[in-house]
């Protein structure tokens, strides 16, 4: 039998062609960002022109009215949607490539879960010592709090078991319980409480103070830049744990800093948001097939951007479709990112 | 010495799955290692690589205990193709091989120029350059074989070690896989050890057989010592096949029963009628046969009853008697349309006992040659063009 060799050609083009699309596509989503930003700031129940805007942003002009609308309430809210729907897009990118599952969010591990619980203990046990209103920093901390001591469950657990699936499945039933607990405490509580526990629980970027921007740009670009870092590992995991420990990844090390990136990232948003639906899920989605590409070192930049993005568009839909009632952002982001979703699974395009 | 074991005890958790293992290979050798389903070929291979932890003795690259080394210098030395499937995403050809340089880029996995080249080099030593732009999903699993391959090649390594590396291939990409392999032991010096479940591609292309069965290293060294009939039937457990060490291959033996059939043939003539009759479970007799014939060995191999004599010997009165008296209990007689020489005369003197006899007599010689060699009697020979005619002819009478 002779067997035909194909002729062998070494046409490098397609790179250069390549990084022509990865540069277009990055810089689309740049505009983009910038385009919601201003937008989220124009418009509210006072429509404020675009120029006026800019040019408030860049404090060229003095107009007290405007100022007031722009810098105390509006800009840090848009900056909080954008930095959040950077956060979880990175995070949900990482747990896609982690458990090489195309249907995992950053909420995969029971993060939301435990935060909501620990909410809802606030909630609840703050009427039952004679409070009546909880504090919004309280209930961030809370917040914060239980997303921390679910990860570090997860982190223990992640030591002794081999397979990354049953972690997995860990982190799904550490969820339920949690979730579990958190109804028990609601049928405990007063119908008040309840309504703006559930309202919690589906998110919101309203109320975001100057302080709370600080602290998740601070701590959501540290762990960005660090996930930004694992890249190399994880375009390597992408042929399986075993090649990756093959080529020389740790992978021990690598398990502990990609649940630790992904959870604090996802922690600190729930923190000042509450659990955001979808963008985790969706957003790698849409950059990986905008790109062309799984290559992390290309695809963790434009998550970033295709998050903040579309995290601004959604949180502006969610003031503006009933206006003046305000729905949950995760309305928004659910509405928008479950059917992205199913349109890939159909396309046969979900893939990590 | 590119790899040692000493007294390696390879398994899963507390289960010892091969006991007992000292082998010890050089560089630019193409190792195989056979053995039955879940003989443990892949533990070993797994343990050799340190994706599993040896259960007791060591494993010893380069003269370096493997557990004293760190990843990166481990990645160097080593690269492997496991069976996991692999759902890269949207990675194309070029990204997968271009992983295999992981333990020689920085920190970032930058490439660098001789990088990018040193990829495209070992995709066309695998053929596979015009790959290079498809995504890795897309492509056939004898292309997804070669290029992981080509991944493990762009590690530099010294050692290969591969598991099942032509399971689900088609013929070509076997052959290829294969071929690949040994020029690279051949040319470059790498040694190579896979797991195989091909024995006839094994013997032909390797320098070394391990086979496995029963938590142990049944027999270690040259292929064309290792794999003879009774070991590989030992070896796999084999009731209703042969390996014949001759052919290079396996024969499936027939279970024969009912009518009787006597195969007249020679020379490589018999091999296909032999295994088209055996899978119609006909019986079969043949002869006379030489021992040094190719059909002597196939018949034996698939179980055939057969009339021989020594090799190189001239076929003598005593034996043809002996022959006509079966030939007088059977009904009906097959001519395969052997060559004729001066060793196997008698074989005409047979089919012209038979024809005489009036017993049905199939032939696959054209008309003319049978009526220079029989004469008149030649019109009573059933002629048929192939196979199918003689199996369908048959079937009427059986």
């Amino acid at each position: 039998m002779k067997v035909n060799i194909p002729k062998q050609t070494t046409d490098t083009t397609f790179l250069a062609k390549r990084w022509k699309r990865f540069a277009l596509v990055i810089a689309l989503f740049a505009v983009g960002v910038v385009f919601f930003l201003i937008l989220n700031v124009a418009l509210g129940s006072i429509n404020i022109p675009l120029t006026d805007t800019v040019k408030t942003i860049f404090k060229v002009q003095d107009n007290t009215t405007y100022q007031d609308i722009i810098w105390q309430i509006r800009l840090p809210r848009a900056l909080g949607a954008l930095l959040s729907g950077a956060a979880l897009a990175v995070s949900g990118l990482l747990l896609q490539v982690f458990f090489r599952n195309p249907i995992v969010g950053p909420h995969i591990l029971g993060i939301s879960s435990g935060a909501t619980f620990a909410v809802a203990l606030a909630m609840m046990g703050s009427y039952l010592i004679g409070m009546t209103a909880v504090n919004p920093i309280t209930l961030s901390l809370a917040s914060f709090i239980g997303a921390m001591v679910v990860m570090v469950i997860v982190i223990a657990v992640a030591s002794k078991v081999r397979d990354i699936i049953t972690l997995l499945v860990i982190g799904l039933m550490t969820g339920y319980v949690a979730s579990a607990l958190s109804s028990f405490l609601i049928a405990f509580a007063q119908s008040e409480n309840v309504f703006r526990f559930v309202i919690w629980t589906m998110g919101s970027f309203s109320g975001i103070t100057w302080s709370e921007v600080y602290i998740l740009a601070g701590g959501g670009v540290v762990l960005m830049l660090g996930s930004y870092l694992m890249a190399k590992p994880l375009n390597a995991f992408l042929l399986g744990e075993n090649y990756a420990r093959s080529m020389g990844v740790n992978i021990k090390l690598f398990r502990y800093l990609v649940i630790f990136l992904s959870c604090a990232l996802a922690a600190i948003v729930t923190a000042f948001a509450g659990p955001v639906a979808f963008v985790g899920l969706a957003v790698p989605h849409l950059a990986r097939l905008a790109l062309g590409t799984s290559d992390n070192r290309i695809l963790i930049p434009t998550s970033i951007l295709a998050g903040a993005g579309i995290t601004l568009l959604c949180d502006l839909m969610a003031r503006m479709l009933f206006s003046p009632v305000e729905l949950p952002v995760s309305a928004t982001t659910a509405l928008f990112g479950a059917p992205l979703v199913i349109f890939f699974l159909i396309k046969g395009k979900t893939t990590i | 010495m590119i790899i040692q074991t000493d007294h390696l005890k390879v398994g899963y958790g507390k289960k010892i799955v091969v006991t007992d293992i000292n082998i010890a290979l050089l560089e630019g050798q193409f190792i195989c290692l056979l053995g039955p389903n879940g003989s443990g070929k892949s533990t070993i291979l797994k343990t050799l690589v340190r994706m599993l932890q040896p259960l007791g003795g060591e494993v010893y690259l380069n003269e370096r205990n493997i557990i004293t080394m760190n990843n990166q210098d481990m990645a160097k030395t080593t690269a492997v193709v496991l069976t996991d499937p692999i759902t890269p995403g949207l990675l194309t050809v070029y990204d997968i091989v271009m992983l295999g340089r992981y333990p020689h880029t920085g920190f970032m996995g930058k490439p660098a120029d001789e990088d990018s080249a040193k990829v495209f080099d070992v995709l066309k030593m695998v053929n596979a350059a015009d790959l290079a732009q498809r995504y890795f999903t897309e492509l056939s699993d004898g292309e997804k074989q070669k290029v992981m391959l080509a991944r493990a090649l762009a590690q530099e390594p010294k050692l290969i070690v591969l598991d099942e590396p032509t399971s689900h291939l088609d013929a070509r990409h076997r052959i290829e896989v294969m071929l690949i392999l040994r020029q690279l032991t051949q040319e470059k010096g790498v040694t190579v050890i896979a797991s195989l479940h091909d024995i006839d591609l094994a013997m032909k292309a390797c320098d070394v057989a391990i086979l496995i069965k029963d938590e142990q290293i049944l027999a270690c060294g040259t292929p064309e010592d290792v794999l003879q009939e009774d070991l590989v039937t030992k070896l796999y457990g084999m009731e209703n096949a042969t390996f014949s060490s001759k052919l290079g291959g396996v024969e499936l033996r027939s279970r024969q029963q009912g009518t009787s059939v006597f195969v007249v043939a020679g020379g490589g003539t018999g091999a296909g009628i032999y295994r088209a009759l055996a899978k119609q479970r006909v019986h079969i007799i043949t002869g006379i046969l030489t021992e040094n014939d190719i059909d002597y060995h196939i018949a034996k191999a698939i179980g055939i009853e057969i009339i021989s004599l020594p090799a190189y010997e001239t076929i003598g009165d005593n034996i043809i008697q002996r022959t006509s008296q079966r030939m007088d209990e059977i009904k009906q007689v097959i001519d395969t349309g052997f060559p004729i020489g001066l060793l196997n005369r008698a074989n005409v003197e047979l089919v012209a006992y038979a024809l005489e006899k009036g017993i049905t007599i199939y032939t696959s010689r054209s008309k003319t040659e049978a009526q220079k060699l029989f004469g008149e009697q030649a019109s009573r020979f059933v002629y048929v063009l192939d196979y199918f005619e003689l199996i369908s002819a048959l079937r009427k009478t059986i």
